[in-house]
Formats: C-alpha cells, sequence, structure tokens
C-alpha cells in the first residue's frame, strides 16, 4: 500500500520532469531562434546602414562634380580665368568662417562659389573677352550674366546648387544698393552674395585681364577701405583685414601660371 | 475553399494562395504590425491543409527585404508547415538574388532550423 504510493507519486513526478522538459525543450528552442534572428537582423541593419551612407557620399559626390564640371564649362569660355574660380572658393570660405556661419555651410560655399560667373557662357564671345573698356551697350549685356545664372540654377532644389544660384545672382549687388540686377542693400543682399561679391572683386582687381593690368596692394586696400559700407559688407571688409596674411598665401599658392 | 491573393505593397509582398497547392510569397516584407498583416495567409493556410490539401504542395518565397518581425512570422509559418509535413507532400523553394547575401543566410536559417521539411535554396 506505501509502496504503491510512493510509486505513483514518483510518476507523478516523472511526468512533471517529461512535461518540464518538454516546456523548456520548447523555450530554449524560442530564445535561440530569436537571438538568431535579432543577431541576423543587427547585421541586415548594418549593412543597409553601410549602403545608405554610401549613397549619401554618391548624391553628395555627384553633386560636387556637377558643378565643377559647369565651373569648367564657365572657364573654358573664357580665357583670363585661370585659377580665379578656385581662389574666390578659398577666399569665400575664410571670409565665411569668420563671419560665423557653420562649417558645412562654410564648405559649401566654397564649393558653389565658382559657379558665380557661370552665367557668362551665354555672354557672346565678342563681348566676354573684349580687350577693352565695354561700351555702356555692351556693359547692359555683360551685367546679364548674374540673371542668366541665376535662372540656369535656379530650378534645383539641391542645397548646393541652391547656394550656387544664390551666388551667381547676387555677386554683383552692392552693400548701398547700387549693385545690379536688382539693386539689394545690406542684408537683403544673402551673406552668400555679400562674400563672393568683396572675394570676386580682390580676386578681379589683383589679376591681369585682357582689359587691365593687375593693381598693386595698396590700391586695393584703400579702394577697399573706401568702399567699406558702400559697395562692400563693413563687417566683411574688417574680416577681410583681420584675415589679410592668409589671404595673400592663397593668392600666391593658387598664382595663374 | 477559395483562392486568396494579397496584392503587393511598399512595404509588403505580393501573396498568392492557390487550392492547386501553390503559396508564394514575393516582394519586401515591411509591414507595420507584421502578425497582423500575415494573419489571413496562415489562416488560409491552416484551413486548407485542415480541409483540402492537394495532392502536392509548392512554396515559393521570394522575400528581397524584411524585418526582424517578419523573420519571425517566417519561423512559425515553417512551424505550421511543419506539422504538416508528415501527411503531405511539400516542396519549398527559397528563391533569392545571388548578390542577395541576407536573404541567402535567411534560407540557410531556416534549413538548419526545420530539418524535416524540403526546403531548397534556389538562386534567381
Amino acid at each position: 500500500m506505501l509502496e504503491s504510493h510512493e510509486n505513483k507519486l514518483i510518476s507523478e513526478i516523472e511526468d512533471l520532469q517529461k512535461d518540464f522538459v518538454k516546456i523548456t525543450d520548447k523555450f530554449v528552442k524560442e530564445i535561440t531562434r530569436q537571438d538568431k534572428i535579432m543577431s541576423r537582423s543587427d547585421k541586415r541593419q548594418q549593412k543597409e546602414y553601410d549602403e545608405l551612407m554610401a549613397l549619401k557620399i554618391e548624391i553628395e559626390e555627384t553633386q560636387k562634380e556637377i558643378i565643377f564640371t559647369m565651373g569648367a564649362v564657365g572657364e573654358s569660355r573664357s580665357k583670363e580665368t585661370g585659377n580665379h574660380v578656385k581662389r574666390v572658393a578659398e577666399y569665400s570660405y575664410i571670409l565665411a568662417k569668420d563671419y560665423g556661419l557653420d562649417l558645412a555651410e562654410c564648405e559649401m560655399l566654397k564649393q558653389a562659389s565658382p559657379m558665380h560667373d557661370i552665367g557668362k557662357i551665354a555672354i557672346p564671345d565678342s563681348i566676354l573677352n573684349k580687350p577693352a573698356r565695354f561700351t555702356p551697350e555692351e556693359f547692359e549685356v555683360m551685367k546679364k550674366h548674374a540673371q542668366l545664372g541665376y535662372d540656369m540654377l535656379k530650378h534645383s532644389q539641391r542645397p548646393l546648387l541652391k547656394t550656387a544660384s544664390i551666388v551667381a545672382y547676387e555677386h554683383h549687388e552692392k552693400w548701398d544698393g547700387t549693385g545690379y540686377p536688382n539693386g539689394l542693400s545690406r542684408d537683403e543682399i544673402h551673406i552668400y552674395g555679400r562674400i563672393t561679391a568683396l572675394a570676386d572683386v580682390f580676386d578681379a582687381l589683383g589679376s591681369d585681364r585682357v582689359y587691365k593690368e593687375a593693381w598693386d596692394d595698396e590700391k586695393i586696400f584703400k579702394l577697399f577701405r573706401d568702399e567699406r559700407g558702400k559697395h562692400f559688407d563693413p563687417k566683411l571688409i574688417d574680416i577681410f583685414f583681420e584675415n589679410l596674411d592668409e589671404f595673400l598665401m592663397i593668392r600666391d599658392r593658387l598664382k595663374d601660371i | 475553399m477559395e483562392n486568396l491573393t494579397i496584392e503587393e505593397t511598399k512595404y509588403t509582398p505580393k501573396i498568392t494562395l492557390d487550392t492547386k497547392g501553390i503559396i508564394s510569397l514575393v516582394g519586401k516584407s515591411y509591414p507595420e504590425n507584421t502578425f497582423e498583416f500575415y494573419t489571413p495567409m496562415m489562416k488560409w493556410i491552416e484551413d486548407y491543409f485542415e480541409n483540402s490539401p492537394a495532392k502536392k504542395t509548392v512554396i515559393n518565397m521570394e522575400i528581397i527585404y524584411f524585418n526582424s518581425s517578419s523573420s519571425k512570422l517566417f519561423f512559425d509559418f515553417f512551424d505550421m508547415i511543419e506539422e504538416n509535413a508528415d501527411n503531405n507532400d511539400i516542396d519549398i523553394n527559397w528563391i533569392y538574388d545571388e548578390e542577395n547575401e541576407s536573404a541567402e543566410e535567411a534560407g540557410e536559417d531556416f534549413i538548419e532550423d526545420f530539418e524535416e521539411l524540403n526546403i531548397k535554396l534556389v538562386t534567381k
């Protein structure tokens, strides 16, 4: 009697054990599976992330190449530019940085600023490369390059090309409102336009052109001091003089051969 | 029993369930609520094996991208198939592009986990 009672208990426990083993086996299987799913999933996500980053780089590089290629197209139309656009790019970067733009924006402006004269590809050779001063009529044609450049670039929603369109449009505007094409003044002119204006003029004055020889530095500096708050944003003129050594180093490093 | 087709969307695969013995999933699997999305399919398959399985059942799965809950669901799916494997003739083709390493690895995982199922890796 006692024995059989014991036996029953044992058999019940043995049944429980079997159930327990079955259930724990199932748990182990589920957990193993779950682990596998998680680790595979992590691996996949990492791969997808890598692919996304590669695509992002690809897009950025494509934009840079477009800008660079268009800049090269612009340069090929006009013989005197040489390293002009590269110097303007470097000058723009310094001015943007000290003006307080964040570094990503400085970098973008640097890449976009070589496009400032892209509208010149629509200006006739006879005017573009004229080895003398323009007649008033010719100057009016020449001035159109700002609007033309803007019209070429304005349709893009890409940040780099948008920046380029602003630069092309506003780099001949003047602080006091006497520039073109729209006679904007002060901070109506986008900071990109104000920066490129100064960088462009500094480089143009210091370079030989078909219609003029390079100005000497003192003459350029005097003009900049005179035009502070007239042609140019006074804050940018101050930044220019504060960083003069750096500007001269860039000019030397990227001089026309 | 009727056939069931669920059309492909941006995040979910095309599902074709044919009483002649064809079960096919083609596309991506990123549903917002995975288990809810696959409920009609799972229910159909349950009914199919219970009521009117064809002599031979062919399952074609060509899942290009999938999220982790889909991968969990595919395990559940194969569990259900495995329960019916003894009484049915079932072929499973896990179809993937040669360059799609993730899809290949997932197929290998299923083969490893479901030894009783006849899962074939088929490259496109």
